[in-house]
């Protein structure tokens, strides 16, 4: 990974093949999102950088009837934050495909697809 | 703290689709402001203005064209941006200000004007208030955001929509008594439950207006509005607080540290506790945000919020009457003015001005006010002096 890509870059880059980059501090250990500057824990600025698999079970979402621009072209989708399997945080996509509530239960599992320039990190649904 | 600090004026235009420019909004409630604390624009020492969308309606740098526009150009002037909270955030650093000694005599005014650029596009402009490369840019809109946080609490606490539906009822009664409300109309659950989806689980009745309009405060030294004569509310407590940008960073999605790290601060320095508050303005942008502020805010246990409104404790002659003006979601939501709105409504409740919507015997009140998803808020306390 290029540390002198910029965080945005790099988070994408590794969106693009399904994965969620990550922090790991030097210091004390803890893991965060890649565009941390500064650790949560011990605010400290050593890291390494580590991937997880972009797998994980939603928490929560939500179907929007009225999109922001850039989002008008798509019929339904859902904006998701999820839990992610290996990691200890949450993050948050775009789910296109998905009309009602009972589409996405609480608990269900998705995987980054990749990295949209119009449409953010692209989540799609497993298990159908 | 070198003084004590007092509101001693208010002012505020009525919130809705207006059609007067941003600029003529901030005059009209700073007018109203200096005029009811009864002193003139040559005993303003500065301005502090909250505006988030200014660009909108062709105008940054507005603080210098309003002080301008005042005929007092030469005083310092200041604009503040914290999305949703601006008013809020703004109160307080004129009450930092004030309170430190700097000045005897400040004007706070908060404005915003949106209604003019349409849905799609005030959607748009609002995401911007996310933080963007994780929830707008990934297609969240702030009803999304907000609907999120309630389907994590309606699925954590076994609430139900139509929990979330009495918050809207209860706030479109007040409002229907505030002349000044954007939506003045009495709604049932059938309303709510029966209006559009906006975002799910929330629908059109959930979610407050997209409003244009402004007010103002003056705020003083005790010294300065004692030297003046007329009615003052003191300003007893004052906190604010942060919480991290985006909702997926939070370790817990049904609660706002913010609210909590601010209404702490405020409770202390006031020395009192959540049952000495006689009523409070909050930060009701959707209903589920009045839940769980009146939660965080220490009024109710965690997880029992939904039923207050059900059981009438938070109506206006209830236990702890929570937004006796309408609140956000009829009041209105001109995002810059919102927070100084809040002690708008409390200046009038104190000083005998607030007509029938008046809360009896009402002593301490609270005004809590938040940006975005609650990334920062601001909690005041009040006295009646």
């Amino acid at each position: 990974m290029d540390k002198n890509s910029s965080t945005h870059e790099r988070f994408i880059q590794t969106a693009k093949s399904g994965k969620i980059l990550a922090n790991k501090c030097k210091n004390c250990g803890k893991v965060m999102l890649e565009t941390m500057y500064y650790c949560s824990g011990c605010s400290k600025s050593d890291f390494e950088f580590v991937e997880f698999p972009g797998i994980g079970t939603v928490v929560t979402h939500t179907i929007q009837s009225v999109a922001p621009e850039g989002f008008e072209d798509i019929n339904s989708y859902a904006w998701v934050v999820f839990k992610l399997r290996d990691a200890p945080f949450s993050a948050s996509g775009f789910l296109p495909g998905i009309k009602a509530p009972a589409d996405l239960p609480i608990g269900s599992t998705v995987k980054v697809k990749g990295y949209d320039a119009k449409h953010g990190l692209t989540l799609e649904k497993q298990g159908d | 703290m070198v003084n004590n600090v007092c509101v001693l004026g208010a002012g505020s235009t009525k919130y809705g689709k207006l059609s007067q420019s941003i600029i003529e909004l901030g005059l009209d409630a700073a007018k109203g402001a200096i005029d009811s604390a009864g002193i003139t624009p040559k005993d303003i020492q500065a301005g502090y203005i909250s505006n988030v969308f200014g660009v909108a309606d062709k105008q940054v740098h507005m603080a210098p064209v309003l002080m301008s526009n005042l005929g007092i150009p030469h005083i310092p002037g200041l604009t503040i941006e914290s999305a949703c909270g601006s008013g809020s955030v703004m109160f307080r650093e004129a009450y930092a200000n004030v309170a430190a000694g700097f000045y005897d005599c400040v004007l706070a005014v908060g404005v915003e004007k949106v209604t003019h650029t349409g849905t799609t596009l005030s959607t748009t402009l609002f995401s911007y208030c996310s933080d963007f490369f994780y929830e707008g840019g990934n297609g969240a809109s702030f009803p999304g955001l907000f609907a999120s946080i309630a389907r994590a609490y309606l699925t954590k606490y076994k609430a139900t929509e139509e929990d979330l539906a009495y918050v809207a009822i209860k706030n479109h009664e007040n409002g229907l008594l505030n002349p000044k409300a954007h939506i003045r109309k009495s709604i049932t659950v059938d309303d709510v439950m029966n209006s559009p989806v906006v975002a799910s689980p929330l629908k059109v009745y959930d979610c407050c207006p997209f409003s244009d309009g402004a007010s103002a405060v003056i705020l003083c030294t005790e010294e300065f509005a004692k030297k003046v004569g007329n009615n003052y509310v003191k300003v007893i407590g004052s906190g604010r607080g942060g919480s991290p940008a985006a909702v997926q960073s939070r370790e817990d999605i049904t609660t706002i540290p913010s609210t909590i790290i601010a209404a702490n601060q405020a409770y202390k320095m006031a020395g009192v506790t959540p049952k000495d508050i006689d009523f409070a303005e909050v930060h009701d942008c959707f209903t589920i945000a009045e839940i769980i502020d009146i939660e965080d805010l220490g009024f109710f246990k965690k997880g029992t919020g939904g039923m207050a409104a059900r059981e009438g404790i938070t109506k206006r002659t209830g236990e702890i009457p929570i937004n006796p003006s309408g609140g956000l979601k009829s009041k209105g939501h001109p995002i810059g003015a919102t927070g100084i709105g809040q002690v708008v409504e409390v200046f009038e409740q104190f000083t005998g001005e607030a007509g029938d919507r008046s809360v009896k015997d009402a002593e301490i009140a609270l005004t809590h006010n938040f940006g975005a998803t609650g990334a920062s808020a601001a909690v005041h306390i009040f006295q009646k002096a």
